[in-house]
């Protein structure tokens, strides 16, 4: 038996914010940390027009620095405190734009936060349902090339999210998936485990706007900001303080009301002189996530409501899914986590629904009455990593290797693996196996090196998931 | 990053967590895999929320590693003296596991520095228990003497079946790796890399540091052992440790620096992969625009006939098209 397939696979979720990172068949990613790399450019600012030898010399230093660079809140804090390193975002509104960035990032990950020797485990990475194929590749071709992983599968992330969704409803791979990450926000309906490639919409405005609108109302508030430090306490604001009300003019008088009780306090330090300061949190508190709801307050390039886009992007799928779409919508990612930003969504898009359920039976002269349509908006307390817990479900279960194309394990392996994962309060029931041994039959997508090598880096080109739709 | 920290990155972050949080009471069960597949399980319940589990399952010895009741030898003399009486060692352990240790984390020193100190250690449980038998030899070097019942050629487990050698004597120690890869692409990589590796000890900064030297074929000191042991494609690897490198605080990172070795190795090898990428790629961005700047201008030629336009006669296609544009 292939001993890579006895080892829990790795699942690594790249967002354009955070990057999670784990084995699994565990709850929990290991780590959870901002996509971001920084890089040491001191090297670069040397002088170019001196002689041969200093060539050599730079040269040398050049290849030490590509050694050295940090990841995630170390890259933060060494930026911070020192000039010599530039941060780099590899990640852009959900696609990777610097490759150089991503492979070292992923190498940090695997080599220096895992600590695992990838020839020994299988990989699941994640992509947006808006991936090209050319980016499929180059992440195909670093993983096989750089990495030598035995096996590599690339999940759509919206199918994953869904996948996590259903340990806490019905089994049930139809539904719309709202991701709303830091740098990008897809609505992807699913129907049986496919994604229906059509009806997928996607919104400018992502948790990263959020961040820069709080910051926005401060800045013109006046609040005693350094300008430096802005922006991360502005992310601290939106994460800790940020809540979706259910009526903006209702919020702002019960703010005016009460001030002592709405009105909250930041406390901070400045980095260069070491003072503290300290600030007022008032109406961004609400104000934050209604830019999902009312984006005109924000940018006057878009002004669809996210509640209108699910809705459109429901009418647009298949009209025998619909119901079912309407009946299970998931969220999923870090800026779906705002207190009751699942109710609001869920007022917002019913009353759409029921306004045009009463239009057209006035346009029947009520001769027909039609169903009621039900609409649900699901949350869950992993919404945060549902992506990367998703994940790890997938990858845990015995089809995953199956699928990469080794010889069938055997059911004894099944039960050892059973017990010592602690999904087991999940897995045991018959119908989630069974389910997910079905969506594995439809998702043959992962790769493995023999693959690889026999047919080049453009097997990672298409995924089964959009079969039949493109 | 060049070597690796003993501690396990994630072990100590949950550690840390654990202690932050000791009045919430949350289930922890968590496995994970490190390099040279040493694998790790953790176990918290709701009943004890201060009473952690560790389990800790070993690389699979090859045959001429001896390990005493599944643990390498001197491993619970090593665990005990590392860690006194805050952790107790649970016989049997964990089904599929080498060791299990139960930690008390309400007992801990109320000490900060000593605390943080303590739950390095634990998380650096690896080090503890797979370089233990490295670390009695090591040991005797720095006293300068030579157990009676040491064998001459002592074989140290490293990665699952595959072992690395010792050969204690009274004023050095001689370790031998034999370097096997998998990929043949890896197996150049790191035959020139340990090439290179040998060829930096002679520069003059690094004259203290212990001798080190590389073949292709297996060095006079493993004579005897199975052929099996022997087969390395990537060469054998030996350094020469004196009793200088290991006095005082140097023995603990002459140890680990010892055990990881191969892992050391590999890392750089995949690093020096990522290197050559990146180059390739930029060459490959800057034959692209050298390529593109070699076209002739598409978008001029274009426009230059939607400046023409007013002197052709309309179509309606054409109006068409203009009105979209």
């Amino acid at each position: 038996m292939d001993p890579a397939a006895s080892r829990p696979a790795v699942v690594i979720d790249n967002g354009s914010g955070y990057t999670k990172m784990g084995f699994a068949g565990n709850v929990e990613p290991c780590f959870i940390e901002p996509t971001v790399v920084a890089v040491n450019e001191s090297f670069l600012n040397q002088s170019r027009t001196s002689s041969k030898a200093s060539w050599v010399a730079q040269h040398n230093a050049g290849v030490m620095a590509d050694l050295d660079f940090f990841i995630g809140d170390e890259a933060i804090a060494k930026s911070r405190s020192s000039s010599t390193y530039n941060l780099s975002y590899p990640i852009h509104h959900g696609q990777v734009e610097n490759w150089d960035a991503m492979e070292r990032f992923w190498q940090q990950c695997i080599f220096n936060y895992l600590r695992c020797d990838p020839e020994d485990h299988y990989f699941l990475l994640t992509e947006s349902p808006l991936t090209a194929p050319e980016s499929r590749e180059y992440t195909g071709e670093i993983m096989f090339e750089t990495f030598n992983v035995p096996g590599l599968y690339i999940a759509v992330n919206s199918v994953l999210a869904l996948a996590a969704g259903y340990t806490t409803s019905k089994c049930e791979m139809t539904g719309v998936v709202v991701d709303i990450g830091d740098g990008a926000t897809h609505v992807v309906p699913v129907a049986d485990g496919y994604v229906i490639g059509g009806s997928i919409r996607s919104i400018p405005i992502a948790g990263k706007d959020v961040t820069l609108f709080v910051q926005q109302l401060m800045r013109e508030r006046g609040e005693n900001v350094p300008p430096e430090e802005s922006f991360e306490v502005a992310r601290k604001v939106k994460e800790t303080f940020c809540y979706t009300s259910s009526d903006i003019v209702k919020e702002f008088n019960k703010h005016d009301k009460e001030p002592a009780k709405y009105i909250k306090q930041w406390r901070g330090i400045k980095p260069k002189t070491g003072a503290p300061y300290s600030c007022d949190i008032g109406y961004e508190r609400f104000l934050g996530p209604e830019v999902f709801f009312n984006p005109e307050i924000y940018s006057s390039d878009f002004t669809t409501p996210l509640p209108v886009v699910i809705d459109k992007c429901i009418q647009s799928a298949p009209i025998d899914t619909r119901r079912a779409l309407y009946k299970n919508i998931v969220l999923s990612g870090g800026s779906t986590m705002f207190k009751d930003f699942h109710r609001r969504l869920q007022r917002d898009i019913k009353k759409i629904v029921d306004a045009r359920v009463l239009a057209s039976g006035a346009r029947l002269n009520g001769e027909i009455k039609s169903q009621p349509v039900e609409v649900n908006v699901l949350s869950h307390p992993i919404q945060r990593f549902a992506v990367w817990f998703g994940g790890s479900v997938l990858a845990s279960t015995p089809e995953f290797f199956t699928v990469c194309g080794f010889l069938p394990i055997t059911s004894s392996v099944f039960n050892a693996k059973l017990a010592y994962t602690n999904l087991y309060f999940f897995l045991t029931s018959v119908a989630l196996i069974m389910l997910v041994w079905n969506f594995w039959l439809n998702v043959q997508a992962c790769h493995t090196k023999a693959e690889y090598e026999e047919y080049g880096a453009s097997i990672c080109r298409t995924n089964p998931v959009f079969k039949g739709m493109y | 990053m060049i070597l690796l920290e003993s501690h396990s990155r994630f072990l100590l972050q949950t550690l840390f967590n654990r202690l932050q949080n000791l009045q919430k009471c949350v289930e922890l069960d968590h496995n994970w895999v490190e390099f040279d597949d040493v694998r790790y399980h953790l176990q918290v319940s709701m009943k004890n929320p201060h009473i952690l589990l560790l389990s800790v399952s070993l690389p699979t010895p090859s045959s001429e590693t001896i390990f005493v009741r599944g643990l390498p030898f001197g491993a619970i003399e090593a665990i005990k003296a590392a860690y006194g009486v805050l952790v107790q060692i649970l016989d049997p352990p964990r089904d599929g596991f080498n060791l299990t240790l139960k930690i008390n984390l309400a007992k801990l020193p109320a000490n900060q520095e000593q605390k943080h100190a303590f739950l390095v250690k634990v998380a650096s449980v690896r080090e503890v228990v797979l370089g233990a038998p490295l670390r009695v030899v090591l040991k005797n070097l720095a006293s300068r003497t030579v157990a009676r019942d040491m064998d001459p050629l002592v074989a140290l487990v490293h990665r699952p079946k595959e072992s690395f050698f010792l050969v204690p004597q009274a004023n050095k120690v001689t370790v031998v790796y034999p370097m096997r890869f998998n990929d043949s692409i890896d197996i150049v990589l790191a035959t020139s890399f340990l090439q290179e590796f040998v060829e930096a000890r002679r520069t003059t900064g690094l004259n203290n540091s212990p001798p080190c030297s590389w073949s292709y074929t297996p060095p006079p000191e493993l004579k005897g052992v199975s052929a099996d042991a022997l087969s390395a494609n990537a060469g054998f690897v030996t350094f020469v440790i004196f009793p200088r490198h290991v006095e005082g605080q140097k023995l603990d990172r002459t140890v680990w620096n010892l055990s990881t070795f191969h892992a050391y190795v590999s890392y750089h090898v995949k690093c020096s992969e990522g290197f050559m990428h990146t180059r390739m790629r930029r060459r490959v961005e800057s034959l692209i625009q050298a390529l593109d700047r070699a076209k002739p201008d598409v978008e001029n030629a274009k426009k230059t006939t939607s400046q023409n336009r007013s002197f052709k006669r309309l179509s309606l296609k054409d109006s068409r098209v203009d009105s979209f544009s």
